[in-house]
């Protein structure tokens, strides 16, 4: 990727057009290969698009694969079951408190009677609404503040450095409370209160990968050739960025969910009537003693649900690898190729939180005190 | 080096300065210490007057911090309303608990992450392997009181006898000999090192994988070495850099308590403390933990930096 768009600053529009498969044309269909599959047979075959390319890889990951359609089945199960069911989420039927799964309350009732099986859907529904707002908004915010302390470095770089420790020194969870005491406690605040805790790890992740695209001969050549700021940020540096943030948005997910849960289980989350994942094993942790199921199966839920994330995560990082690319079966044969592939991806950046220090690192700096990832939040663990 | 840390440790205390300012001025806009008092006023008028004196209420919201500073630069950090002593002295019983726990858990943590990730990274592609990393996999999608409470059913309902479990009460005394303590310590402190063996162990086996497909362990295997030497002496030393840093920062979080787990094996930790001072509105406990959970955080941070500087020369710190 990296070499393609270093010549076609040079090169002229038309052959950029033509030559160039990179993430770049992506978005970019009516495209126009130099010789079309139709014309010489056999010979050259119709370029894919990257995100076509990507996600031939993806699909290809077993574990990946399988967490997609784990999460789209548990997705899937979380709408339609309610329909199912006799009961709305926050029904109360004080004649049924407390009774065992049956076919009519496939999940039991709680203690007051309400239905588990429908609240456990609609919990997984809040969870997830709140996880993927939370995660969109965090890479919205850590994007942008990544890719601007590092792109225009000095000052600029040395205060969003020491805001990021600020987030890091303070309790995730006193944050949340105050918040939550100053401004209420509906889905869409709490995402957003979760998304304010949760940006630094993105605009690490992402400062370290424009750290090091800066330097790049093609963002020079585009500078020596008269690119202005907005279309080297634009074309240059957030192609390449997009790669890693995709994977720290997948994995942001999981870690918001499991984040909310907590705080739904503290007491500090999802209010009551409303459920989430959280609030139910919070509901029935008194009774574990004697009614482990109740308690449990929205656990089980939440770690299902975190599992098939992770797993999507860790395929789209391997998709995603450019160096893949380039490695593809060149001498070995292609299982062996494949094999290293996917360790060279992982030895890249493995666990999220040292995702960033490790990037940080080979841009050559190792400054903020805070840099190498932390998981300071009392109640994180 | 010394300038480094020093700069460091210089550039940290103003941000500390800032975070407590910050916590100070949230927990006072959201809470009212006398809000219990509103409705009795002409009759506790004498009990209003004490409390608006004890947290200067009477001052500007903006600079009563300033006072606490103040009072926390001599060391005075306040008292704790809900536990009835001196922060000072709650930090330090609540602090010596949540370590009886966190070293533990570290010390079982780091040894396993080790081993699981030399032996993963050895018998890359085997069923052992698949079989570590999948538990890994689990492991990371525990949310942290699911997992307690699943080790709680487990060794505390099933096998009582094994482990007693306590009701949900954060003041219980820690055990009175030995034996009792670590019968107490083992639950959390095991819930507390699976979470950190799961995420540690994946990143402990890369970084072995990429140290074992280097050059130099090619060179050191073709000059014969046995290969017990080879990864254990050269392979290990340059893997465990990245995972030193790791551990430094895990540390740090044990160490700051965790709220969860502490609560539901009702451990009179930091965590407990926090979130009832937290609920209380005890806005000099939050601030005393505040300022000591950030000085580790900040601490550890800085160990977690200098150390990668000392294992690897070629990363200089400036």
């Amino acid at each position: 990727m990296a070499d393609t768009s270093e010549a076609t600053e040079i090169a002229t529009e038309e052959l950029r057009d033509a030559e160039v498969h990179g993430p770049r044309d992506h978005g970019n269909p009516e495209q126009a290969p130099l010789f079309s599959a139709g014309e010489v047979e056999g010979l050259t075959e119709k370029p894919k698009s990257f995100g076509r390319l990507t996600w031939e890889k993806f699909i290809r990951h077993r574990l990946a694969l399988v967490g997609l359609v784990g999460l789209l089945v548990i997705v899937a199960a979380f709408f339609i079951a309610p329909y199912f069911s006799n009961y709305a989420f926050d029904q109360r039927n004080v004649r049924d408190r407390l009774v065992g799964p049956s076919w009519d309350h496939p999940f039991g009732t709680d203690e007051i009677g309400r239905d588990l099986f429908v609240r456990t859907a609609q919990g997984g529904r809040y969870s997830m609404r709140i996880g993927l707002m939370a995660a969109v908004i965090a890479t919205v915010i850590g994007t942008l503040f990544g890719a601007v302390a590092a792109y225009f470095g000095r000052w600029v770089d040395v205060a969003i450095s020491q805001l990021i420790n600020l987030v890091l020194v303070v309790p995730a969870l006193l944050i949340l409370a105050v918040f939550a005491l100053y401004f209420g406690r509906d889905a869409n605040r709490l995402a957003l209160v979760l998304a304010l805790l949760l940006w630094t790890r993105i605009a690490r992740v992402v400062r370290g990968v424009v750290l090091s695209i800066k330097e790049a001969d093609y963002v020079m050549a585009a500078r020596a050739a008269g690119a202005s700021h907005g279309r080297i940020i634009g074309r240059h540096v957030l192609p390449n960025v997009i790669g890693a943030v995709v994977v720290e948005v997948t994995l942001l997910v999981g870690t918001v969910i499991v984040l909310e849960s907590t705080l739904s289980f503290l007491g500090l989350g999802v209010q009551r009537p409303n459920a989430s994942l959280g609030t139910l094993v919070a509901d029935a942790k008194g009774s574990i003693a004697t009614d482990p199921v109740r308690v449990l199966m929205p656990g089980f839920f939440i770690v299902l649900i975190v599992l098939c994330i992770n797993f999507i995560g860790d395929g789209l990082r391997d998709a995603l690898d450019p160096k893949a690319k380039v490695e593809g079966g060149k001498f070995d044969s292609k299982k062996a190729a494949k094999k290293r592939r996917k360790d060279g991806a992982k030895a890249g950046g493995i666990d999220g939180r040292t995702r960033g220090s490790a990037l940080t690192v080979g841009g050559g700096r190792l400054t903020g005190s805070v840099e190498q990832g932390s998981n300071s939040t009392p109640g994180a663990p | 080096m010394f300038a480094y840390i020093t700069r460091r440790v210089l550039v940290s205390i103003p941000l500390l300065a800032v975070a407590l300012y910050l916590v100070f001025i949230g927990v006072s806009l959201t809470t009212d210490p006398r809000a219990d008092f509103y409705l009795c006023l002409p009759r506790c008028q004498d009990g209003f007057d004490r409390i608006t004196e004890v947290y200067n209420l009477d001052t500007n919201v903006w600079l009563r911090p300033f006072i606490w500073f103040g009072e926390a630069l001599t060391g005075d950090l306040g008292e704790s309303t809900t536990i009835g002593q001196p922060v000072t002295e709650v930090l330090r019983t609540r602090g010596w608990n949540t370590a009886m726990i966190a070293v533990p858990a570290f010390l079982v943590s780091a040894i396993f992450a080790l081993l699981l990730s030399v032996y993963s990274a050895r018998h890359q592609y085997t069923f052992g392997d698949y079989f570590f990393t999948g538990l890994a996999f689990v492991g990371l999608a525990f949310p942290s009181f699911v997992l307690a409470l699943v080790i709680q059913n487990i060794f505390g309902v099933q096998f009582q006898n094994w482990f007693g479990v306590k009701p949900f009460n954060t003041g219980r005394k820690t055990g009175t000999n030995f034996l009792e303590l670590l019968r107490d310590i083992t639950l959390p402190a095991m819930s507390l090192a699976i979470l950190f063996i799961s995420a540690d162990s994946r990143f402990g086996r890369a970084s072995m994988l990429e140290t074992l497909n280097q050059d130099y362990i090619r060179t050191a295997r073709a000059k014969g070495i046995s290969e017990r030497s080879v990864v254990w002496k050269h392979a290990l030393r340059n893997a465990l850099i990245p995972l030193v840093t790791l551990w430094a920062l895990n540390f740090s979080a044990l160490l700051s308590g965790s709220v969860v787990t502490e609560s539901i094996f009702s451990w009179p930790g930091l965590g407990p403390a926090f979130i009832t001072g937290l609920q209380a509105s005890d806005l000099d406990l939050v601030l005393g933990i505040v300022l000591l959970t950030g000085s580790i955080v900040v601490v550890f941070n800085l160990i977690a930096d200098v150390l990668y500087g000392v294992l690897d020369p070629r990363i200089r710190l400036n």
